[in-house]
């Protein structure tokens, strides 16, 4: 089964965040352009580990501060004093998702960097975060005579989001210019694929589960109209006055747009599409993430249109783009502030006009940017210096095959051969950065061959439920004295998966009770039980459950039982049909009475249960009704 | 239209002129490699390169020891301007490929050449470092009771002969015997043109054959490196090399050299397998024996009709008659009239593609890396301009009406009417091409036409159409070398038209060469240094190797028949 990509999913899942670290970036080290300078191939591994790790000393008389990066609380705290300063109180989104009489239209534009080791056209090394200007070719300054050079692997992970959102990957694509001017872009174009792109027609499916607007349902399917490949730009730091720095590192790196249809309805379901699109894309390791850190950015385009319009098939209304969100919550606020700044335009009998739109974050209204006539015309123009992307079947189909299993997959795999929750299935899925899912298949293996099963076959899964319950809840609870596990990415830790494995088999075919078993986990952490001997310690404490007969259950019962007529009368109340449920609760009291009374470590609480039952129906109730 | 920026060449301080001062004159260099001190370096020929290839270091490289000292190959660097006043100062950290694959060969780097701004330009005239003239025989003489009148600078500009462009500059060179070879770049017969002009040699490869990388492109789709030099034989050795046949033999030619940093250039496989499909690349050595009648006595040569223009100056037109009659009659030679219908929409169709490319590639000199940032006009607020101060003053005329054309055929409301429409001439221009050379072009499949297209004067050889030939034998420009004061005078379109011939084998990307080709006579024009005109030899794509081998022959035959003049 495909690993899902580390803390994403994780944060995904609990607050829609993701960190833009993960992939092949926290895995593998980069050997950067300054490094490749080496003597030696030996100094240079070296030294490219060693710029890793530590910061370099620069050698310019002008050090390069780290880049200041705008925390969460200050922007938190400024979008609340935002919010105060407009004195209006914030309608909760979920309340807010339709306005009656109109029509919602909303499609994006996602902005993404494949997971590569090098820049689009130039040999340069992808990297964040290091000393800024050390990973720059000649082409990505646009130097006089330089000439791009495209990396084919950067297909790669470009192709495995293609095939991640359902598009069709073409054969043929082709790289344009697209021209403006800017600072951060040294040649004056942008390398793109406007007319030809890469993959086209896909589609992404969004459930309950991923945060949609409830008035969308369980389900809904947003297309993708196109996904494209293209450079990024270089980075813009603000410094005190007029002055901008620029680091070149991040020009040239390669980037994918995601285009979808106009099909989203409710402005939840846009930002559920975007936090989905990141899932995917980090499910089949495709992309450098975390919208927060800039790794992915989101443009959106809202019209609206009266409801008895849409019955008359009328037109899409005008739309506006919204540029540069760069969170989850600012799409959606922004999608709803503009949805709304439009009704309010047409209901005052005014005109949308198609027209670009800023959003800051806390805000609550977008802010005009350009209108159309200050519209860049960008002047596409087929690259001269590129040849045809020629993709071939067999890349694809391979690409396809060894994309592992995507995350919806997973859950509802989960969810339907083992009978976990959908939330315990996702809650397995995020824990340890997505190495607990791999310690549940590992123990479930090892387990299974305990018990002499053949898996996937069996259509009894309880033991599954069990491996999975004990995966998730009971270690769960050796953690909570800030201990750690010491969890690995191929899912093994201070627990060996055969030990809980051991334990579990055993707990599974009642030798020993969950009480017992809870003790023996706990000793396997501590270490006082040595690797593979969890039998040997049940052997050597005495621990086998050694249940009672059915004789001495009964006698218990009876023990306990006594004195408690006004309980037993419930019982006979339900036989003669005055209550209509059964009285479970009375039941299970009864029988954790018989618990206490008895000796626990030779009980079980299923058997007690039944046989309180039993007597319950055969002995105390006629007993009973005879009395009366 | 005047000649813009410093015209530094243009004022007479003297009234009597050294050689020296007279070459200064010319203003065919931008900057100068320093004479080589000290012990000679073994060199086996002497390099002009033009100023928009990347060069670094001037020093030879010694094979036997280390790379020089940076400081001092820095020192030696020349400065790479493209004749712009945005790269005036430039200095690459980078040479080109060509460069190097040449100074690998023993060139030895005598400097930087003048040219229009960026390539753009057909006179040499649009340069920041002034005008490129070419020597007249008999230099006007200034009474000497008159130094430095600028009426006398101005008539003496008027009176020079334009050396071309935009490879103006490497033309002059090689003319003056001051660089046995020249690099120029042609991209719409920027290398054939001043060749014609100045009487030498200029070769324009097939696209993709020899490098780009390194050389600062106006319009990449149709931009190539060519060779000027005094005969054909040197760039003939060059290209095809003496290898005798053998890959990596001793003398490997440029033909089969890949670049990798240049996206354009074709891989090692596609080399050889165009290459086996032609002759003289494998066993050059023995095709270079062969006697001049040998060679072109098995050749056809096509007289493209369309190339007999109202414009043509009748003794262009006669001197190509009288050599197609001599190559026909004392040579054995086959000469037919073919048709290239598409050849009139060519030069529009150029002039859109071109400006286009052109003003995509020019949107990096901004002033804010390159150039002069003009700092007095309003900054980038919002909504205002960033760059267009700097770039309105940064650029020369004729770029800056080449980038406004461009962005213009480029616009959203443009792109359908002129640049899809002119790529669809250029597959036309190229169709044209393709139907009437007798070898099939390799980078297309092979396509059938509709012999209802042809012009009804064309003869056929059989019920299959006419017939098919070698090379195109046409002129390289329609006129001889104008006077730099008429040039000054010229429309922008008038300029353009210079190019008319030239265009067709760019827009195809085929290789073809100009030589001199003698004029019977030159109406007394007494300031005319030169009397000859350029002779345009056009083959089929990667034919170079053949093209040479029969522009060397011709080149050999006209030197002899001529050889009284």
């Amino acid at each position: 089964m495909g690993r899902i990509s580390t803390t994403e999913l994780s944060r995904y899942l609990l607050t829609g965040q993701l960190s833009r670290r993960g992939c092949l970036h926290a895995q593998f080290p980069r050997i950067s352009a300054s490094a490749a300078f080496g003597s030696s191939p030996q100094r240079r591994h070296f030294a490219s580990q060693v710029e890793t790790t530590t910061p370099r000393p620069s050698n310019h008389a002008t050090t390069v501060p780290t880049t200041p990066v705008t925390p969460l609380r200050k922007q938190l705290k400024e979008e609340a004093k935002a919010l105060k300063a407009s004195g209006k109180k914030k309608k909760k989104n979920a309340d807010n998702q339709t306005v009656p009489g109109w029509e919602l239209t909303v499609g994006i534009e996602i902005h993404a960097q494949l997971n590569t080791a090098r820049k689009l056209f130039s040999p340069a090394a992808t990297s964040f975060n290091d000393l800024p200007n050390s990973h720059v070719a000649l082409f990505d300054l646009a130097m006089p005579g330089s000439q791009p050079l495209f990396q084919p692997e950067t297909l790669i992970p470009a192709v495995r989001a293609a095939l991640a959102l359902g598009c069709a990957v073409q054969p043929v694509s082709r790289f344009d210019r697209k021209h403006y001017f800017h600072w951060d872009q040294p040649a004056g174009y942008q390398i793109t694929q406007y007319y030809h792109p890469f993959a086209r027609d896909g589609r992404v499916v969004l459930h309950a589960r991923d945060g949609i607007a409830a008035e969308d349902g369980d389900r809904v399917e947003i297309g993708i109209r196109q996904v494209q490949m293209e450079q990024d730009t270089a980075k813009t730091t603000a410094q005190p006055g007029e002055v901008q720095w620029l680091d070149f590192n991040r020009v040239g790196l390669p980037l994918i747009e995601i285009i979808t249809l106009p099909q989203i309805r409710h402005p939840a379901t846009a930002a559920a599409l975007v936090r989905k699109v990141q899932m995917l894309l980090g499910a089949v390791d495709a992309c450098v993430l975390g919208m927060e850190a800039g790794g992915l950015r989101a443009d959106v385009n809202v019209s609206v249109r009266r409801a008895e319009d849409v019955a008359a098939g009328k037109p899409l209304g005008t739309r506006t783009e919204i540029k540069n969100l760069s969170s989850f919550k600012a799409v959606e606020d922004a999608i709803i502030a503009e949805r709304d700044r439009q009704i309010a335009v047409l209901e005052a009998g005014g005109v949308v006009e198609g027209e670009t739109r800023g959003w800051s974050l806390g805000s609550t209204e977008t802010r005009r940017l350009r209108g159309k006539e200050g519209e860049v015309d960008y002047r596409y123009m087929p690259d001269p210096d590129l040849g045809p992307v020629v993709i071939g079947e067999d890349l694809v189909s391979h690409l396809a095959s060894s994309m592992g299993v995507l995350p919806d997959t997973e859950i509802d795999e989960l969810v339907a051969r083992y009978g976990l929750s959908s939330k315990d299935a996702m809650s397995l899925m995020m824990l340890d950065n997505g190495a607990r899912i791999q310690y549940f298949y590992n123990v479930l293996d090892a387990l299974e061959e305990r018990l002499g099963l053949g898996g996937d076959t069996e259509s009894d899964q309880r033991h599954a439920l069990l491996a999975a319950n004990w995966c998730l809840h009971e270690l769960g609870k050796l953690t909570e004295l800030s201990s750690d596990l010491g969890m690995t990415p191929d899912g093994e830790c201070h627990v060996p998966s055969t030990d809980l494995a051991a334990i579990l088999c055993h707990l599974h075919r009642k030798e020993v009770t969950a009480k017992v078993a809870k003790e023996l986990l706990w000793s396997v952490f501590r270490g006082e039980v040595t690797t593979g001997g969890v039998t040997q310690a049940i052997e050597a404490g005495n621990l086998w459950f050694k249940e009672l007969s059915e004789q001495e259950y009964a006698e218990l019962a009876d023990k306990v039982v006594d004195g408690e007529d006004k309980v037993v009368r419930e019982f006979l109340r339900f036989k003669q049909g005055k209550l209509k449920a059964y009285p479970q609760g009375k039941l299970m009291f009864l029988v954790g009475k018989m618990m206490r009374a008895g000796p626990e470590e030779r009980m079980d609480p299923a058997s007690a249960e039944r046989v309180m039952k039993d007597r319950m129906e055969g002995v105390y109730l006629p007993a009973l009704d005879g009395n009366e | 239209m005047s000649a813009r920026g410093r015209p530094r060449g243009l004022h007479l301080r003297h009234g009597c002129l050294s050689r020296q001062q007279q070459l200064r004159l010319l203003n065919h260099f931008i900057s100068k490699a320093p004479q080589p001190t000290g012990q000679p370096i073994p060199s086996h020929f002497t390099l002009a390169v033009k100023d928009n290839i990347a060069t670094t270091s001037a020093l030879h490289p010694s094979p036997s020891s280390d790379p020089p000292p940076p400081a001092l190959a820095a020192a030696a660097a020349l400065p790479t301007t493209c004749a712009s006043p945005f790269l005036s100062t430039y200095r690459s950290p980078f040479e080109a490929t060509i460069v190097a694959q040449l100074r690998a060969r023993g060139a030895r780097l005598v400097g930087k050449t003048n040219l229009d701004e960026f390539g753009m330009g057909s006179h040499s005239t649009h340069s920041a470092f002034g005008a490129v003239s070419q020597q007249p025989s008999q230099p006007p003489q200034p009474q000497p009771s008159q130094p430095s009148q600028p009426e006398s600078a101005a008539s003496l500009l008027s009176s020079l002969l334009s050396a071309g462009g935009s490879s103006g500059g490497s033309a002059v060179a090689v003319a003056a015997g001051e660089a046995d070879v020249a690099l120029g770049t042609d991209t719409g017969g920027s290398v054939r043109l001043p060749a014609a002009y100045c009487g030498v040699v200029g070769f324009k490869p097939s696209y993709g054959m020899l490098s780009r990388f390194g050389v600062v492109p106006y319009a990449n789709s149709l931009d190539t490196v060519g060779l000027l030099a005094g005969g054909v034989g040197r760039i003939r050795e060059l290209i095809v090399g003496g290898g005798g046949g053998e890959e990596g033999g001793d003398n490997q030619g440029l033909w089969g050299e890949w670049d990798e940093k240049d996206p354009t250039s074709l891989s090692l496989s596609a080399r050889r397998r165009c290459a086996r499909e032609r002759e003289g690349y494998y066993y050059p050595r023995l095709e270079q024996e062969r006697e001049v009648g040998e060679v072109l006595r098995t050749v056809t040569f096509g007289i493209p009709l369309e190339y007999n223009i109202e414009e043509l100056d009748p003794r262009i037109r006669d001197g190509w008659a009288k050599v197609a009659k001599t190559l026909q009659h004392e040579f054995g030679a086959r000469v037919v009239p073919v048709s290239l219908p598409s050849t009139r929409h060519a030069l529009s169709a150029y002039y859109v593609i071109a400006p286009a490319e052109a003003s995509s590639n020019l949107a990096k000199y901004d002033g804010i890396r390159y150039g002069t940032r003009d700092t007095d006009s309003a900054s980038d607020a919002a909504g205002g301009v960033l760059y267009a101060a700097s770039r309105g003053r940064g650029f020369g005329d004729e770029v800056k009406r080449r980038i406004l054309l461009g962005s213009y055929t480029l616009s959203s409301e443009a792109m359908d009417n002129y640049f899809i429409k002119a790529q669809r001439v250029r597959r036309l221009v190229r169709r044209d091409f393709d139907r009437v050379f007798a070898l099939d072009n390799p980078l297309h499949e092979k396509e059938t036409f509709d012999l209802a297209d042809l012009d009804e004067s064309i003869a056929m050889e059989d019920k299959w159409g006419p017939e098919e030939v070698d090379f195109l034998l046409c002129p390289t420009a329609p006129t001889l070398a104008p006077k730099l004061g008429d040039v000054m005078n010229q429309t922008p379109v008038d300029a353009y038209m210079n190019d008319v011939f030239t265009v067709p084998a760019s827009l195809a990307g085929l290789p073809a060469i100009s030589i001199p080709m003698p004029l019977s006579e030159t109406a007394g024009d007494r300031t005319r240094r030169s009397d000859t005109a350029g002779l345009q030899l056009i083959g089929q794509y990667w034919d170079d190797a053949r093209l040479l081998a029969v522009a060397d022959a011709i080149f050999k035959t006209i030197e002899t028949t001529t050889s009284t003049r």
